[in-house]
């Protein structure tokens, strides 16, 4: 006989949902429940899965720092089930709440059994998305719950300040909160025992409630960020208690503020943009890596972060091109700043460079030749600087044949596209993406329109484009091996880049020009593909799997290489990868193999 | 496992009530992360335990504070008398209860599987007269059952609050919507066991962490 309220949820909760009632009955039977009060921390070592039940769980890094919330139908545990190497997380309750613990047995059982139930967890392992929530809608706006923690360090009004001052060294807090009958009455301050104190020679016993800041400023937990931080300054105080439905909850300081100030993208982009020297743009170019490391930190997913730091050299080279319209007056006719590449498809990595060019109104001759090749110097070398380093190809706005009119650009694709020949085309793919970075939206859409429908169904060019699309395959050889390759200092490795993102990016550019799609961002290209029903969604879905791994590798491997102070390298040794992590590689390459061999079917048979 | 029992020599049925009595309840300084509680709960034909009956039982350990799903169990009880108006109540029908467990067969399970398990009941008095009636009729006698009741925990914890209380507050239903638990499909024995065990939780909750087991004997009174 099963608990029927523990069957029903599961039979409700992905990936469970596909069991049917016996096998529900028999997974429920290797559960326990267990009731977690707020601010309770859970044991993240016991070796088994936590499902949540009801309630709000918090993820902590070893750093600290928020990585998600966990709520009903959340799972926690299976990195340690899956990977026997346990994470140094901290889970802390939030809110009550009712959990499942499934044994190891049972999660090994089930995983075994039924394939879609491991791969369900492989997939969330191997994105590392934490059940991750999309919050990029307000990710701009911190509210205090999302810095705040459910842990409250609190002290009697009637205890010493001598107990107070070794509760504060043995919890590491800089201040405590007083709490009588659980309400609070005061907070005390590592500064209140000095100035208060100390420098007034009180005794050691002197009771906590005397020298207490009584009837302190709180927050609630639902507050924006930064009306805690207009209150600090206003009333020049650095610890604020912070409240929720009335009661008790944490507190939050000036250290926390700041702390997540610098850790959010916006604070720099906004830092960008209210620069107007180049100083001031250097400066800010400069915290880009650390920037990076705190996304990294954060395990914000690598197609987030990607896009996060497309943003950053969006902004930056917004703020060179203001810079130059500043020094070299108002530009004599309407022009667009086109970014090309990666920029372009935002997916820039660390070690990306510039891919740019100038779209103008009118003909470059004579003064607006002049003006434009200015404009463009100022804003390659301002990017040099700030570390986006010039193009090697020399694909750049400073090379005047990228200084066009609509007319000059419309002539230069049409010859791509009309006589396409192998070798013109490999240099040219990278202008198929791309996306206005600054100035005129309108003349770049009348380019982007032009060069769509020129590419719409035009099977000679989707030919050429295939075939050179095809000449990467991903590393794997015969036997399912690595086939590995060295790079210039005689490193071997797998080519993440070469043999495997840039293959599913070509791709997704092809199949979207054959049917005049305007989505430039690969994964959304992947998903427009799709529900356009260009490609099928499970074909769709696999790439976008792929990808999504891909990006995640090589976003982790530039980090690690930056931490060791080395140049970030495209280039992974598979050798540091777990069985797990192999194993799902190879799978990502088969599936690169089998849409490759699906697009030559499709575009490349003879003409 | 569950009939383990059954294979073994049944004991005399004295025996079962003497070695039930025999295995010690923890004692009242223990922590109660330490007790093993058994959450349980019946389904009657009415409220008089001489005259009325049990038709159904639910149960379910708690270790560690752990509900165990998998020592849950839920028994249909052969009753000697059709089960008329209650059927109506608990959904169980009198051709189901011939394919049910014999009371006795049900208490010795209790008694054997169970010794030092400390029982838990939302409003557990009638609950105990019932399993105290059922062991007098079937071994002769009745080990003396206490319970913590959760109904009673409630009644405290509302009443500290200077709350008003009516009949209809202290429902189980209402104490689950209270502590903003799953509810519990009405009278269910393992499901109303199942809901009665997370609540006993929720109640502990509410207490400091190094709580023991005479600190919620008290509340329960």
């Amino acid at each position: 006989m099963e608990v029927t309220e523990v069957t029903k949820f599961l039979a409700e909760t992905t990936p469970f949902d596909q069991l049917d009632a016996d096998q529900l009955q028999a997974l429920a039977r290797q559960m326990s429940v267990y009731y977690f009060r707020a601010g309770e921390e859970v044991n993240t070592d016991s070796n088994r899965l936590m499902i949540v039940r009801t309630g709000v769980f918090s993820l902590y890094s070893d750093q600290q720092q928020l990585l998600t919330k966990l709520q009903s139908g959340d799972f926690y545990g299976y990195q340690q089930l899956l990977t026997d190497l346990s994470d140094q997380d901290t889970l802390l309750c939030d809110e009550d709440g009712l959990v499942y613990w499934l044994t190891a047995e049972g999660f090994q059982q089930i995983r075994y059994q039924f394939k879609n139930i491991e791969l369900f967890f492989q997939r969330l392992f191997g994105r590392r998305l934490h059940q991750y929530k999309e919050q990029s809608t307000n990710r701009f706006t911190l509210k205090i719950s999302d810095v705040a923690k459910a842990r409250k360090v609190s002290i009697s009004p009637d205890a010493t300040v001598q107990q107070a001052a070794a509760q504060m060294t043995e919890q590491r807090v800089s201040s405590l909160l007083v709490e009588q009958n659980n309400k609070l009455v005061g907070i005390i301050t590592d500064r209140d025992l000095r100035s208060r104190v100390v420098a007034e020679a009180l005794p050691a016993d002197s009771p906590v409630s005397d020298v207490m800041t009584s009837k302190p400023h709180t927050i609630d937990l639902h507050a924006y960020l930064f009306e805690a931080v207009q209150l600090m300054s206003q009333h020049n105080i650095h610890h604020l208690p912070v409240l929720r439905d009335e009661h008790l909850f944490g507190m939050i300081t000036a250290t926390d503020v700041i702390r997540a100030q610098q850790d959010h993208p916006v604070y720099l982009i906004g830092e960008i943009h209210r620069q107007h020297c180049e100083e001031g743009i250097l400066q800010c170019a400069s915290q880009i890596l650390h920037l990076s490391q705190s996304l990294s930190n954060q395990q914000v997913p690598a197609h987030e972060a990607s896009h996060v730091l497309t943003t950053v050299t969006d902004a930056l080279t917004q703020s060179w091109i203001k810079l130059a319209l500043k020094r070299l007056g108002p530009a004599p006719c309407v022009f667009t700043w086109l970014g090309f590449g990666s920029q372009a498809r935002m997916e820039q990595g660390l070690n990306a460079d510039q891919d740019n060019a100038l779209l103008l109104e009118k003909e470059p001759e004579g003064e607006i030749a002049a003006y434009f090749e200015q404009l463009a110097n100022i804003v390659c070398d301002g990017l040099n600087e700030c570390g986006i380093v010039y193009c090697p190809g020399n694909i750049m706005a400073s090379n005047p044949e990228l200084r066009l009119s609509l007319k000059g650009w419309s002539k230069q694709f049409a010859r791509w596209i009309q006589t396409p020949t192998q070798e013109a085309l490999l240099k040219s793919s990278i202008f198929f993406d791309l996306r206005p970075i600054y100035g005129s939206k309108s003349l770049f859409n009348a380019l982007q329109q032009d060069i769509l429908a020129r590419t719409k169904d035009k099977a000679v060019f989707l030919y050429h484009l295939s075939h050179n699309a095809l000449k990467g395959t991903p590393p794997l050889g015969f036997f399912k091996t690595f086939t590995l390759e060295r790079d210039g200092k005689q490193k071997k490795g797998l080519d993440l880049k070469k043999r495997g993102l840039i293959l599913i990016t070509d791709m997704a550019r092809i199949y979207s020009l054959s049917k005049g799609i305007s989505a430039i961002n690969t994964r959304q290209r992947l998903i427009q593909l799709a529900q356009q029903k260009v490609m099928d969604a499970k074909d769709s879905q696999n790439l976008l799997d792929a990808f999504d791994v891909l990006a995640q590798l090589r976003w982790d491997k530039h980090q690690h290489d930056i931490a060791q102070g080395h140049e970030a390298s495209n280039l992974l040794d598979p050798a540091v990868l777990s069985g797990l992590q192999r194993h799902q590689l190879k799978d990502v390459f088969e599936v690169i193999n089998q849409a490759q061999s699906q697009m030559k079917y499709r575009f490349c048979r003879e003409l | 496992m569950m009939f383990g029992w059954f294979k073994n020599p049944p004991l005399p049925m004295n025996e079962i009530v003497r070695n039930y009595e025999n295995t010690p309840q923890p004692s009242p300084k223990t922590a109660l992360s330490e007790v093993n509680f058994l959450v349980l709960d019946l389904e009657l034909t009415g409220l008089d335990a001489k005259k009325d009956h049990i038709v159904s039982a639910g149960w379910v350990p708690i270790r560690h504070q752990e509900i165990m799903l998998g020592d849950s169990a839920h028994y249909l009880v052969k009753s000697p008398i059709g089960v008329g108006q209650s059927a109506v109540i608990h959904g169980v029908h009198d051709h189901q209860l011939k394919t049910g467990m014999e009371l006795c067969e049900l208490m010795a399970m209790l008694l054997q599987s169970y010794p030092g398990y400390v029982l838990v009941a939302h409003h557990a008095q009638m609950d105990l007269a019932f399993l105290t009636m059922a062991c007098e009729r079937c071994f002769g006698r009745s080990p003396k059952f206490k319970a913590i009741d959760t109904l009673k925990i409630e009644w405290q914890r509302l009443h500290n609050k200077g709350k008003v209380l009516t009949r209809d507050m202290l429902r189980l239903s209402s104490c689950l919507e209270r502590h903003k638990l799953p509810k519990a499909p009405q009278h269910h024995a393992l499901a109303d066991a199942f809901a009665c065990a997370q609540l006993l939780l929720s109640q502990i909750r509410q207490h400091s962490s190094s709580m023991t087991l005479g600190e919620l004997q008290n509340l329960s009174r």
